[in-house]
């Protein structure tokens, strides 16, 4: 008899918790190989009745699917009782990790190739009609090749097709885009584009980029940067079902943000933060830039820094991140607090 | 649904061949004939159309549904987990993946507690006996046994842009997509792709029709004996229902369903592994009645 579940996989370490798993570091006995298991949470007493979590079940549906390079492979999925655990491919690191690391010099090839990386996987995703709607530095994992693969697609989704109003309560809110912010029902690609604009932003100043700490203040600080959008920078705005008038900012020309950034990567933020919708690029359009192809060359995989450990010990991160992560769990369970009207 | 089909697991591992079915289901073949097989079938694809339209579930979550459950007999004996509970199980797990919103416990039970006394009298007498975990328990070995493979392509999105195509919406595609319905009661699913299957129906709702589509199929490119296959398929199914009454035929039928050992609680249920051995406690106990039929 084959060697199956959890017999199959030894633990070796403890990786991280979230809000639906943990993860673990562990040895395929049958292959010889390293792995992530993520163990799903039973969860309280509601979600246990629920059957095989839906998280997890978007992510083993989807990722059952989806082969590429820069997408986390699903390698196994296995039960115990009634408990879900999924294998992964086991990835060293991520890019928030990346970022954090201030003994990691980051320059400008180096910027290219994580940029590139996440663009090809996403642009897979989107080809296949899949949304991720989480993407962030954290969800982008490294390996030790220094291949970048998204993972995490606990609320991904196919789109394009007519069928039920869509959550506007995804994505982490400092990556979120303004038409999610402003409610919308229906949305598409742009708000993966627009979360891959604020990690570009990201790796350039080494900080999130427009870090709110309400809805409303993420909508502010995206204005104050980029200019309150008018009625002919984006018509529709009026119709979304959360809109609010703000006050309105001066466009800051992204050059005096990004003092050290080329033309052409500048050119590629303009694109993927474009705030109306209908004006961003998409994946493919983003990729066919002059950006990616002129120089410097992006840096190969293997010569891509690597930070030194993966813990992350900075405390004050961590409140930020647990307060973070307060503020989605509020969202998740669908308590919006009412929004203040200016 | 999205995405690439000749890239997916429905394509790559879930459009079986014929003689591989067959190969399955020998152990069922021993207790019932295939006709008899497939009248089993259709009561469950009976049950979880019904059960769907009660919960008020788009045709694509029924047809997923359906679905699964072939699948799942696909590759196990009737009596590996009694198809009353696995019946549910789809319908439970097809929800979920076809993101339609929350579905409350209670209702999945009370819905198959009603449909089953309401509806299916004929076929199950007494009090439906399974719960909501053994609904979850059943979920996982569901799961398991297709692989992981969730996702499913159907016919009625090739049919609806082939009769936008043919420019007959209003005509044609309320009888082909019927046909489409009808289809979830046959192996079809199982063994041919869901453009070839909207072929077929568009075919046959084009004769039913009186509509010459001949200059249209003329064109395309696809392998024609597939399509006249299931167009045969399709015809033999209508031809027993000409002549099939369910509601009397189907209880001796049940009667000599191999069914899960009576000696084991649902809970219990036993994993693939263990189906040998549960072969021959089976045989010991065939003799005793069973689970509520």
């Amino acid at each position: 008899m084959t060697v199956e579940g959890t017999a199959r996989y030894e633990k070796i370490d403890f990786l991280g918790e979230g809000q639906f798993a943990t993860v673990y570091k562990a040895k395929d006995v049958v292959t010889d190989n390293i792995v992530a298991v993520k163990k799903i949470k039973l969860g309280s007493r509601s979600e246990a009745a629920d059957g095989i979590n839906r998280t997890a079940l978007r992510e083993i549906k989807l990722l059952q699917e989806l082969r590429h390079e820069n997408i986390i492979g699903l390698l196994d999925v296995f039960g115990q009782k009634s408990n879900v655990s999924i294998v992964f491919d086991f990835m060293e690191t991520d890019l928030e990790v990346v970022i954090r690391d201030t003994n990691i010099i980051m320059t400008a090839p180096h910027i290219k190739s994580y940029i590139l990386q996440t663009l090809l996987g996403l642009e897979y995703l989107h080809v296949n009609w899949v949304l991720h709607r989480d993407m962030k530095p954290n969800n982008l994992l490294i390996n030790e090749k220094g291949v970048l693969k998204i993972g995490d697609f606990g609320l991904a989704r196919f789109y394009g097709s007519p069928s039920r109003p869509y959550s506007h309560q995804v994505v982490t809110r400092w990556y979120r885009c303004p038409e999610l912010l402003f409610g919308a029902r229906s949305y598409g690609d742009g708000v993966d584009i627009w979360a891959v604009g604020c990690i570009a932003a990201e790796l350039l100043i080494r900080a999130p980029f427009l870090p709110g700490d309400t809805d409303l203040d993420q909508l502010n600080r995206i204005f104050q940067v980029l200019g309150t959008p008018t009625e002919a920078d984006w018509p529709d705005m009026k119709c979304l079902p959360d809109y609010v008038t703000f006050k309105e900012f001066p466009r800051h020309p992204m050059k005096e943000i990004f003092t050290a950034a080329s033309d052409d990567l500048l050119d590629v933020l303009d694109m993927t933060l474009a705030i109306n919708p209908a004006r961003r690029c998409s994946a493919s359009q983003a990729l066919q830039m002059s950006y990616f192809s002129s120089k410097p060359a992006p840096t190969p995989g293997s010569q891509l820094p690597f930070p030194k450990s993966n813990k992350i010990v900075d405390k004050e991160k961590e409140a930020k991140r647990l307060s973070l992560k307060r503020k989605q769990n509020g969202s998740d369970a669908g308590g919006m607090k009412k929004r203040l009207v200016f | 649904m999205a995405g690439n089909f000749w890239a997916s697991s429905h394509y790559q591992q879930w459009v079986i061949d014929r003689q591989d079915l067959c190969r399955e289901r020998q152990h069922d073949m021993k207790h019932l004939t295939e006709e008899e097989y497939q009248k089993v079938m259709i009561l469950f694809a009976n049950v979880i159309q019904a059960l769907g339209e009660h919960l008020k579930f788009r045709q694509q979550v029924i047809a997923t549904a359906t679905v699964y459950f072939k699948r799942f007999y696909a590759r196990n004996s009737l009596k590996c987990i009694d198809p009353w509970l696995m019946a549910p199980t789809c319908v439970f797990l097809a929800s979920k993946v076809e993101e339609y919103g929350v579905l409350s416990n209670n209702r999945l039970i009370t819905t198959c507690q009603n449909i089953v006394k309401n509806k299916f009298g004929h076929a199950f007498s007494g009090e439906y006996p399974y719960r909501i975990q053994h609904v979850m328990e059943c979920e996982f070995y569901l799961l398991e046994m297709m692989d992981c493979c969730l996702i499913m392509y159907h016919p009625y999105r090739p049919l609806t842009k082939f009769c936008a195509d043919i420019g007959s919406e209003m005509e044609l595609l309320p009888v082909a997509w019927r046909m489409i319905n009808d289809s979830l009661r046959t192996d079809i699913p199982l063994l041919y792709p869901p453009y070839l299957i909207a072929l077929a129906c568009l075919h046959l709702a084009s004769i039913v029709k009186q509509k010459d589509i001949k200059t249209w199929c003329a064109e395309l490119s696809v392998d024609n004996d597939k399509v006249m296959e299931i167009t045969k398929t399709m015809v033999s199914l209508y031809e027993m229902w000409k002549i099939y009454d369910e509601k009397k035929e189907i209880q001796p039928i049940l009667t000599k369903m191999p069914k899960p050992s009576p000696s084991r609680p649902p809970s219990e249920t036993p994993t693939m592994q263990d189906a040998n051995s549960q072969q021959q406690q089976q045989q010991q106990n065939q003799q005793l009645p069973s689970g509520g039929v």
